[in-house]
Formats: C-alpha cells, structure tokens, sequence
C-alpha cells in the first residue's frame, strides 16, 4: 500500500512540475543553455589573435622584423600601427585594442652602437587574462630580439649556439603546468562554474517547489496524501527533481570530459559520484534553509545569497590563500567549495579519494542536514500561511 | 499641467508601494548595500602572495642553495618544505596543500661552473591560474638576478654597464596600464558593481509587477484606474525606479570604489551622463521584462543564475572578438553588457564620452527600444484590464 502512494506522489509531483513552464526553464533549458553557452565561447581553450597595436616610431627593417615576429605568435594580432603613444593609448581607451608595443625613434641605430636603447610594451591590465596572455607574448618576443643580437655577436665570436645560450642566460627556467599544459582557460573556470550554476538552480528551484504548497495552499493536502508522513513526503518531491538534476549532471560531464576531452585523471565514476553528491548536498541545503527561514522570499534571497557567493568563495578563480581569514573559515559552509577541492584533486591530479576523505564527509553533513529539522519543516507547512 | 501632475501621482504611489514591500526593498537597498561589501572584502587583497612551494634540491650547493633563498624572499612564494626526491615531494605536496615543486637537478652548480647552461622545473598545480603566475613570475625574476651576476663574474672585469649592455643589447620594459598591480578585486569588481543595478532592478520591478499581477487575479484593483493613461503610468513608474537608483549608483560608484581602494579615475562630465543612460536603458529593460513576470519571485529563478553568463558576455575575462557570433549578439540585448565595459573605461581607463561613442549610442538604441516595447505592453494590459474590469461590473 505504502508503496503505491509514494508512487502516487512522485506522479502529483511530476503534474506540478509539468504545470508550469518555469520548472521545465530552470530544471532543463537554462542550465543546458548555460552549459553550451561557457564550453563554446572559450572552445579555443585560450584566446588567439587578440587584437594590439604598434607604435614603431624607428621604422628600420630591423625593427619591422620584430613587429612581423610578433605578429606570427598565436595569441596576438597586429591590427593597427599608430604614429605616436598618444594615440595607442586613446585606442586602448576605446577597447580596440588590449596592448601595444613601443619602439622609440633610434632603436635600431643605438642597438648596433651598443648604447642599449629601450623598447616598452603597455598592456590593458584592466583586462587581466589578454593582458597577461600579450604580457607573455611581447615579454618573449623582447627576449628573443635582445637575445638575438648578442647571440649574432657570439657567434661571430667563434661560439657554438649550445655556449651561445650558456652565456646569455645561465640559468634557465622551464615550467611545467601539470596535467593542464596548454594552459586550457576553459577546462579551468568550467570544471566549477558549470556544477555552480547546476547547484544554484537546485537550491531555488527546491526552495520554490516547497513553498509553493504553502503559497498555493496545497501543504496540508500534500502532506495528508503522505499519510502525514514528512520523510516520504519531502523524498517524493525530491525525487523526481533530483532525477532531472542528475541528468543534466550527466550532460555537462558529457560536454566537459567527453565532447572536449577535458583532463580526467580519474574514472568517470569517480567524478560522477561526487558531482551526484552535490546534487543532494544542495537539495539538502535547501530543505535546510527552507525548515529554518520561515518565508519564502527570505529562505530564497538566502539560498540565491548562498549559490551566489559559492563561485568565489570555492576559490577556482581567486585563490582561497589570499582570502581574508573570516572567509576561509566561512568557506567550509559552501558545498561547492569542497566540491571544487575534490575535482582539484581527483579529476585534474588523479589522486585517490582518500586525500579529499574530508571534503566528501562534509558533503554528505549537506545531505543529512534536513534531517535534524523535520519536524520543524512539517509545522511550517501545515501552520504557516503565505503572506506578501 | 494636469498631465504632469497625473506623472507625479504615479510616481508618488509607486515609492510608497516601494517601501511598504518588504521584498522589494531587499532587492533595491539590501542586496546592493551587501554584495559589494562582501565581495570587495573577499577580494580586497588583490593578489596571491606566499605561495606554498615544495622543493627539491638533488644539487646541495651553495648556489642552489642561494635560489631557493631568494625565491623564498620573494612576495610571491613560501617555501614550506624540502624534500629527498620528486615522489616525496609529490606526496607532501598534496597532503600539505603546496601548490608547486622546484627541482634543482644535481647537474646544477657543476653546470654553470662549465659555463654550460642549465634548467631549473616548476611543477605547478594547475587548480588555479594565479598560483602559476605567482610561481612562474618569482622564479624567473630571482633567475635573472642570479644569471645577471654569473654574467659579471665570467665577463671578470667588466663595468656594470658592459655587463648590462652586453646580456641586454636591447632592454625593455614592461607597464601594466590602469589596473597597475593587475589586481583581482580592481579587475572584477567594477563589474560587479554595474551588473548588481541592472540584476537587482529586474528582480524588483519583476517583484513589483508580479505582486501587482496577483493581486489582481486575486480580483484586488489597480489604484490608478482613474483617467490616467499608460504613457503616464510608465513614466510615473520609470520615473520612481530611476530615482532610487541614482542613490544607489553613487553608492555603488562613487563609495565602494573609495572604501576598497580600487582604481577610480573618472570625471564627473563622463561619468555623470553615461549612468544616466545606463540607468535609463536598465530601467525600460527591467519594465519590459516585468511582463514576464507572473507572481512576485518566479522572476528571481529566472534572472539570478543570468547573472554569471551576463559577467562573461560583457569580455571582461573572455575577449569579445574571441567569442561566438551567437553569444555576442545575445549579449547585444542586455543594458550590462555595454554598461560593463564603459564603466571599466571611464573609471579605470580614464576614458572621456569620445571613446565610449559606440556603447553610450547601444544603451541610446536600447532605451528607446525597451521603452517603446513597455509602451506597447502597458496599453495592451492597460485595455485588457479595463476590459475584464467592466466585465467585473457586469
């Protein structure tokens, strides 16, 4: 008997959620639109031919052999030459370009005299990942023609390139991004922003789904048609919604690691797991929240607070060691933060579950939360009346 | 005259309703009070500093020794261990939540003693990009330092400016322009502070006509059904909505930026017109959107998560010219887009009206249009309900 009104729940529940266009928005089009939307703008992993500027006020052929040398780098496009600094700077301030190159009159001809003549690179520091990328571009391409000069001079000394480079620079740096060596932007932001997203739809949709028994008073229905059974009557609601977040879970993972083969160090059910884990966290977090917070209004604006702040708060853009202290500690309160930490480790350094144990038994604290406040869910929703 | 005070009525109305709505409130004052307090706060320290390194020294020589010394003297990096060997190193990399290993091969010292050239390897982990910056800017600064006094010590005898002359036939120089120290909370949240007006506009005024809407299904009336046209009604209501935010705007843009020191060098002449067309473009946009709406929070699950796409779509962090045709198109539609990038010119680009012609002329088009489409809505409903209205009657 039990078992066919859970099933007679779980089918009002999906009726609610087919009656109302929104559901099918927030649940299914907007996080698929959202999905497709981020992997297919950074598809190229970084940006390539971002638009700088000349001002070659020397105008030799060597200096024009360095401009042509620039031009050839992946991520730079040389669209505009301009006479003088004043004008590169004003294109800058009109956002045509992100960079320019400076060389000053003389360049060539105090090179060849050994005077050192300097040359300048401005980027558009405003836009920090192209004025990082032109930043790495133009600082190489400076190294390369000072570098070729001397080595020109070397050579000429009788040195072999192998010495020729002993001499120039000693000590050499060479960097190792590891498991990410193309410095792929995309697999960076996505591998979080997506779940995000997913997470802060979870939790308002919830948070929208059981208060609006209470709005439309249909709670005490709802939960008389439970037997008056709270459990079976939140797991029925539930139920139905987590099925659709879990597909759409299998959709972005399908994107990311399948369609553009995003680095996964670990098998694909070991980043299903935890990604599944959020989906309850959140659901959970919800029921929380709406059991604590006795409005729909004030429990949603805490649940949009919460989703919001967890982009930066899990600290995959700006890094959690240069958060002030109140906010590493508040950090822990945030389940995509731990979520983050274990995709960190799992998924991108193919480390083994037991080094993130910590964060999945956070996750799963998420899951039982709505536990310890049943009860005062279920007087909520057979007392509290709607008010505006 | 009576036209003008008709407006006024509206108006007048429409704050009271403001401020007896516990929720509409939250979304006007609350949320951009808050936000930008708790993210300049988050952010307010820029850039990463003390980044925990692991190292791995196979040379043990004096020279080796003095780049691990410089680079632990460096703001970037903290060097927190050392460690026999790179699977050591590994292991207490991930157990001590290090971000980078530097390995000094065992060649090292001998190398340079040869003259011959030799390699130092950063691993870095790659959970964040600012860890690689930090550790790939540090230890190429200390080996340059270093590499500058082998120089001098082979050219034995030589000035410090042959030295100079000879490893630099051609210097450089690099400036980070505007955003100076390239910092994070400098890069991102001007942009927050633009995209937070147009977000918690839509929500209130989503809030406003959803309340409204319910209410009247509910078979309340509307308070302004006497003789007063829809025109009137939208520029009465326009009119409440763009004065509470120009309070806000100067909170948002001219406090924020003072407290949390961020770079702020706009002048009045370009500032001042350029928020008025915002707001103007915002405030018809929210409006249009408000049919949408049909109770008062259906619109919050629709607008909130746009927030995050809204970001992207205005190339702060993604370059326009790299993006989609289909995304940049889309992003034609919201006021955030071009109210993104010319508040970042003119506040911190110090850019003047000329330079930010093409977005002032988008968020023009824009609030024409958005208010030619709210006109258009407002005289649909505006009949609709006079019709049921008299139905009601009969």
């Amino acid at each position: 008997m039990s078992n066919n009104t859970f099933f007679a729940l779980v089918v009002r529940e999906c009726k609610r959620m087919t009656s109302r266009p929104l559901y099918l928005f927030c649940m299914i089009i907007a996080p698929a639109l959202v999905f497709v939307f981020f992997t297919t703008m950074m598809s190229n992993g970084l940006p390539t031919d971002i638009p700088v500027a000349v001002v070659d006020e020397d105008n030799t052929s060597v200096t024009r052999q360095v401009i042509r040398n620039l031009d050839a780098f992946q991520q730079t496009e040389i669209t505009a030459q301009y006479n003088n600094f004043a004008e590169a700077r004003e294109a800058m301030q009109r956002g045509e370009i992100y960079a320019f190159y400076y060389i000053p009159e003389g360049t060539t001809e105090q090179a060849l005299a050994s005077r050192q003549p300097v040359v300048s690179f401005y980027t558009s520091a405003s836009y920090i990942i192209p004025s990082s990328l032109e930043y790495r571009d133009m600082k190489m391409m400076s190294e390369y023609a000072s570098g070729a000069l001397t080595r020109a001079t070397l050579y000429a000394q009788g040195l072999s390139e192998q010495q020729a480079m002993a001499v120039l620079q000693p000590i050499k740096i060479e960097m190792f991004p590891v498991n990410n060596p193309r410095l792929n932007y995309s697999v960076y932001l996505c591998n979080t922003m997506l779940p995000g997203i997913l997470m802060l739809l979870i939790l308002q949709i919830t948070i929208f789904s059981i208060y609006g028994e209470i709005k439309e008073e249909t709670a005490k229905e709802w939960l008389s048609a439970s037997d008056n059974n709270i459990i079976k009557a939140l797991t029925s609601k539930m139920l139905p919604q987590f099925v659709i977040w879990f597909i759409m879970t299998l959709l972005y993972m399908a994107i990311m690691y399948g369609y553009y083969q995003f680095p996964l160090n670990c098998s694909f059910i070991a980043m299903l797991i935890p990604a599944t884990l959020l989906i309850l966290a959140s659901q959970g977090l919800a029921l929380f929240i709406c059991a604590m917070v006795p409005s729909l209004r004030w429990a949603l604006s805490l649940a949009t607070l919460w989703g919001v702040l967890s982009f930066p708060i899990s600290g995959f853009s700006f890094p959690y060691i240069a958060f002030p202290a109140p906010m590493k500690a508040l950090s822990f309160l945030f389940p995509l933060r731990h979520y983050f930490l274990i995709y960190a480790s799992q998924a991108l350094n193919g480390l083994s579950w037991h080094y993130t144990w910590i964060n999945y038994v956070f996750i799963l604290l998420f899951i039982i939360l709505p536990f310890f406040v049943v009860n005062r869910l279920k007087t909520f929703l057979s007392e509290y009346h709607y008010t505006i | 005259m009576k036209w003008f005070i008709d407006i006024l009525t509206v108006w007048f109305h429409e704050l009271k309703r403001i401020i007896h709505d516990e929720g509409v409130l939250l979304f006007f004052f609350v949320v951009p009070l808050l936000y930008p307090l708790l993210y300049s706060y988050l952010y307010n320290n820029e850039i990463v500093t003390e980044v925990p390194a692991i190292v791995v020294d196979d040379s043990h020589s004096s020279l080796s020794r003095e780049f691990i010394r410089k680079v632990d003297a460096t703001a970037d990096i903290k060097i927190i261990g050392q460690c026999a060997d790179m699977e050591e190193a590994k292991e207490m990399m991930h157990h001590n939540n290090a971000y980078a290993i530097i390995y000094i091969p065992s060649s090292f010292a001998n190398d340079i003693a040869e003259g011959m050239q030799t390699s130092i390897c950063l691993y870095s982990d790659m959970s964040g990009f600012l860890y690689y910056k930090a550790i790939y800017s540090a230890c190429t600064e200390v080996s340059l330092d270093m590499n500058y006094d082998i120089k001098a010590e082979r050219l034995g005898g030589a000035s410090e400016r042959q030295i100079e002359t000879f490893s630099y036939p051609l210097a450089y120089r690099y400036v980070p322009m505007f955003n100076t120290q390239s910092g994070f909370a400098s890069f991102l949240i001007p942009a927050i502070l633009i995209l937070i007006i147009q977000q918690t506009m839509i929500l209130g005024v989503g809030m406003l006509a959803g309340d409204e809407r319910e209410r009247l299904n509910k078979g309340e009336t509307y308070y302004w059904t006497d003789n007063i046209k829809p025109v009137q009604m939208l520029f009465g209501r326009a009119g409440a909505y763009w004065c509470i935010y120009a309070v806000i705007s100067v909170y948002l843009v001219c406090i924020i930026p003072d407290i949390f020191h961020l770079v702020h060098i706009w002048q009045w002449k370009t500032l001042l017109p350029f928020m008025a067309t915002y707001l103007t473009a915002c405030v018809f946009f929210s409006m249009a959107l408000s049919i949408l709406s049909r109770d008062r929070e259906s619109l919050i699950l629709v607008f909130v998560f746009m927030s995050i796409p809204l970001l992207f779509m205005s190339g702060l962090s993604w370059p326009v010219q790299n993006m989609p045709l289909i995304w940049k198109i889309l992003s034609h539609l919201f006021p955030s887009t071009f109210g993104i990038t010319g508040y970042i010119r003119i506040s911190e680009m110090g850019a003047l009206i000329p330079d930010i012609h093409y977005e002032l002329t988008a968020l023009c088009t824009q609030s024409v249009v958005y208010f030619i489409i709210t006109c258009l809505l407002y005289r649909r409903r505006f009949r609709k309900n006079l019709h049921t209205a008299d139905n009601n009657v009969c």
